[in-house]
């Protein structure tokens, strides 16, 4: 309460976008459709503030704020870059295609704004409470977003799967969280890890406490065996709001997953690795086998999260500092391809016609040879070939699996990531070598072809050059986690 | 006061959690939805019974007011409202038996295995001290409420928020049907928003069409 | 304390007999003959065209799911009420900024027509 000046500063850039996610969706009603544009401007405008108070307010030190509820650290404010850049992109790649399905509305602005301040404090949550409020907050914006094109049969009926599988999700959580305060007496992550290191608490409790977080955040990052709403809510949202799901949610799952396993339930570090092993082996085999059956682009996407959520979670399992640092390394990597993947789908696709089907990049080199090479590195990137960013984010997971002593899982991880590179490279042999189905021009506006160039050749430039994206990650983890 | 060795709250909170115990199952089992909507009015009834036992009152006097008197009354509208084909809820009901069964059976021999008497008894977890009369569960909410969790608290109200914003974003929708009028939009229309006045050239009729070239010519030859 | 809910509990148990008494006793002593016309739905002596379900206007639930969510705001109002001297100036100002979120959402709905039913 004394505080309260230190606990505004620290949280600013929170407050700072909320204020502006509530200004986008008043100003919005006073706008004529002609002037609408303006509510971009202001959704860019307030991640760039939210980035530049974050940047400004840094301090490598952890910092607690509102009665221990908030954290500012290094890993928070790089995850909160990160998550800006990714919002930025996803406001520039959707533009046109909003627009043209009548969704450049006043709500889908103020939704995702919602939805990254949910991301925030799921990034910054100290508190079990805080965490949970903002996982909701995420959540709630993201079902509605999927909802908003409203006479979309696939999209309502994705968003109803997506809501009652993520209502349930909360529910497990909610109940493990419940297990574990009863079992330490306190919300607070750093508070539980003391309570926890001296001992105390009935260890069965605690695991089927943990069985149940470990559930829900699986159900949230759609890890196997909880993957099932994945390909149906990407195949089903509007490919903008499939784009938004798919990628910087992400990176506050991971957070989430940091604070609740490596920060609060250190202790029972041995009791996660393998429910995360089993998953990540899971999720890896079914990610990757089931996408080589898939015809439809968006669901051949869903099952490659689903195996790089495996590779993800084969680095946190690792539960070392290195393994943070990979696992951090390969969802920023993973959200950099998606962004640029999903960007392409959005330029394919044009009024009245969505580009969702492998059989749409038939042939897309005679098309436009720029955006065959730009998807050819996207292709390349999440297949891990070499010397794309997602080999070097696989080379990493898996070395810090090698160090921790999984010999064989690591073994069995490429295998899988050989048999996955399949698929990819069936797109750019359809891409290549066949020809196309329709020749309509590729239209788009001149700053999303740019940026969309960028972030494509963003993968090759950092596959080459990675020590600069590493060095980010080393430093957000070891200022953060002791 | 004790009966058969129980205390009274004793009996009264087993007479609780079996009536609350039937009406979940019975939400489940009902064939009728609004039935189970009605029972799940009984369980959140019975729980705030439960609660106020834990002497959390104003919890439970909430759960009376906010899930019973307008959450459930919504759903009971839904479920009366809505057609809804019975039947069809129920198929793969016996398909799935099989493997939902004993799935849920292990979870809760599971749970009460852990939660059971031997690690939540009341020889593990010792009662707390009983409040005296003037003891305010809600203002002691209240005194941390506003204060320590003041950041969840805050962030509840966005919550709230983007609900409103949702349920507005869904739902609502400009009818096509409405003949409705709104008296201050006919007040103030102009002329300019009805007639619309069209520069043209003179209409001739077509049976005069040899003539007026004939004309045409002659002026040309002028 | 929780003597003091005693009266209560009677009076929920005595609400719950005279609502359930008749109920069972009608069971017991009147007489029940049923037969098919007896239990089929009375219409204006008409057979009975549809089932009464039907298809219903969203803003229906639209108005009652907005009432929910100032009816869960008012909810957090009484705690605040309860300790508002004590907690001071720092508490009003946590309550005024909880509310001014949901003013925003407020207008919007207002500004959107939601509240209107024409």
């Amino acid at each position: 309460m004394e505080n309260i000046r230190y606990d505004l500063i620290t949280a600013l850039p929170e407050i700072i976008l909320l204020g502006m996610a509530m200004l986008v969706l008043i100003t919005d009603l006073f706008l004529k459709q002609s002037n609408r544009i303006a509510i971009y401007g202001l959704s860019q405008l307030g991640l760039l503030l939210a980035a530049y108070f974050t940047v400004t307010t840094h301090v490598p030190s952890v910092g607690y704020a509102f009665t221990g509820a908030f954290v500012d650290d290094a890993m928070s404010d790089v995850l909160k870059l990160m998550i800006y850049v990714g919002t930025s992109l996803i406001f520039v790649y959707t533009r046109q295609y909003i627009q043209l399905r009548n969704m450049f509305r006043g709500e889908f602005y103020a939704l995702v704004l919602f939805s990254v301040v949910g991301m925030m404090i799921m990034v910054s949550g100290q508190s079990m409470l805080t965490l949970y409020v903002g996982l909701e907050l995420l959540s709630l914006s993201l079902y509605a977003l999927v909802a908003l094109d409203r006479d979309n049969h696939f999209a309502t009926e994705a968003a109803m799967k997506y809501f009652v599988l993520g209502a349930l999700a909360s529910g497990m959580l909610l109940y493990g969280m419940s297990m574990i305060y009863g079992m330490t007496g306190s919300l607070n992550i750093s508070d539980i890890n003391h309570v926890l290191m001296n001992g105390s608490g009935i260890h069965a409790v605690l695991v089927l406490g943990l069985v149940f977080i470990v559930a829900g955040l699986a159900f949230k990052l759609g890890a196997v065996p909880f993957q099932m709403w994945v390909p149906d809510v990407y195949e089903g949202s509007p490919t903008a709001v499939t784009m938004l799901i798919s990628s910087v949610p992400k990176l506050a799952a991971f957070a989430f997953v940091i604070r609740l396993l490596a920060q609060s339930l250190q202790t029972m570090a041995i009791d996660w690795q393998q429910m995360l092993l089993i998953m990540a082996v899971l999720s890896i085999v079914l990610g990757n086998v089931t996408a080589i059956a898939q015809t439809n682009l968006k669901r051949m996407l869903a099952y490659s999260t689903i195996s790089h959520v495996g590779f993800v979670l084969l680095g946190l399992m690792s539960a070392s500092g290195n393994g943070y640092i990979s696992a951090l390394f390969y969802i920023a990597s993973y959200v950099v391809m998606t962004l640029a993947g999903f960007g392409i789908i959005l330029l394919l696709s044009r009024k009245g016609f969505e580009a969702q089907n492998l059989s749409d990049l038939k042939g897309l080199n005679q098309r436009s040879p720029w955006v065959a090479f730009l998807m050819l590195i996207v292709m390349f990137s999440m297949a891990g070939i070499p010397p794309t960013l997602g080999f070097y984010a696989k080379f990493a997971v898996l070395q810090a699996a090698l160090q921790a002593g999984f010999l064989w899982v690591v073994v069995f991880a490429v295998l899988m990531a050989v048999i996955g590179a399949f698929y990819y490279l069936r797109v750019i042999k359809l891409m290549y070598f066949d020809e196309p189905e329709d020749n309509s021009p590729i239209t788009a506006p001149f700053d999303m072809r740019v940026i969309l160039s960028m972030n494509a050749l963003a993968l090759l430039a950092i596959g080459i050059m990675p020590q600069g994206l590493m060095t980010i990650c080393f430093y957000a983890i070891s200022r953060s986690l002791s | 006061m004790t009966f058969f060795g129980l205390h009274f709250q004793d009996i009264v909170f087993y007479t609780l959690a079996t009536i609350l115990l039937i009406a979940g199952l019975r939400v489940i089992t009902t064939r009728n939805p609004v039935y189970a909507a009605l029972y799940l009015v009984l369980a959140f009834f019975t729980a705030a019974g439960i609660w106020l036992l834990l002497e959390a009152e104003f919890l439970a006097i909430a759960l009376v007011l906010v899930y019973v008197g307008a959450v459930m009354v919504l759903f009971l509208f839904v479920v009366m409202m809505l057609d809804i084909n019975l039947d069809k809820l129920r198929e793969g009901f016996w398909k799935a038996l099989p493997i939902a069964l004993p799935v849920g059976g292990l979870m809760a021999v599971e749970m009460v295995m852990i939660v059971g008497a031997r690690n939540f008894g009341a020889d593990v977890v010792p009662a707390p001290a009983a409040h005296p009369a003037d003891y305010s569960n809600t203002a002691e909410l209240g005194r941390v409420l506003y204060t320590d969790y003041l950041l969840p608290f805050e962030l509840a109200s966005v919550v709230l928020l983007v609900a409103i914003v949702a349920a507005i974003a869904l739902t609502l929708r400009d009818r096509k049907d409405s003949k409705s009028m709104d008296p201050a939009k006919q007040v103030l229309v102009k002329k300019a928003d009805r007639l619309r006045i069209v520069k043209m050239e003179a209409e001739v009729e077509k049976n005069d069409v040899v003539d007026t070239s004939a004309q045409a010519d002659d002026k040309g030859a002028k | 304390m929780l003597e003091n809910y005693f009266p209560i509990l009677l009076f929920i148990l005595v609400g719950l007999a005279v609502g359930v008494g008749p109920l069972i006793l009608s069971k017991l002593v009147s007489p029940s003959r049923p037969d098919s016309a007896k239990n089929s739905p009375y219409e204006c002596g008409f057979e009975a065209f549809e089932d009464a379900r039907m298809k219903f206007d969203v803003r229906y639930y639209l108005v009652a799911i907005l009432f929910i969510l100032f009816d869960l705001e008012i909810a957090f109002l009484f705690p605040w009420a309860v300790v508002l001297q004590e907690i001071g100036l720092f508490g009003f100002l946590a309550m005024m900024v909880f509310l001014g979120v949901l003013v925003i959402g407020f207008i919007y709905e207002w500004m959107k027509g939601a509240l209107e039913w024409d």
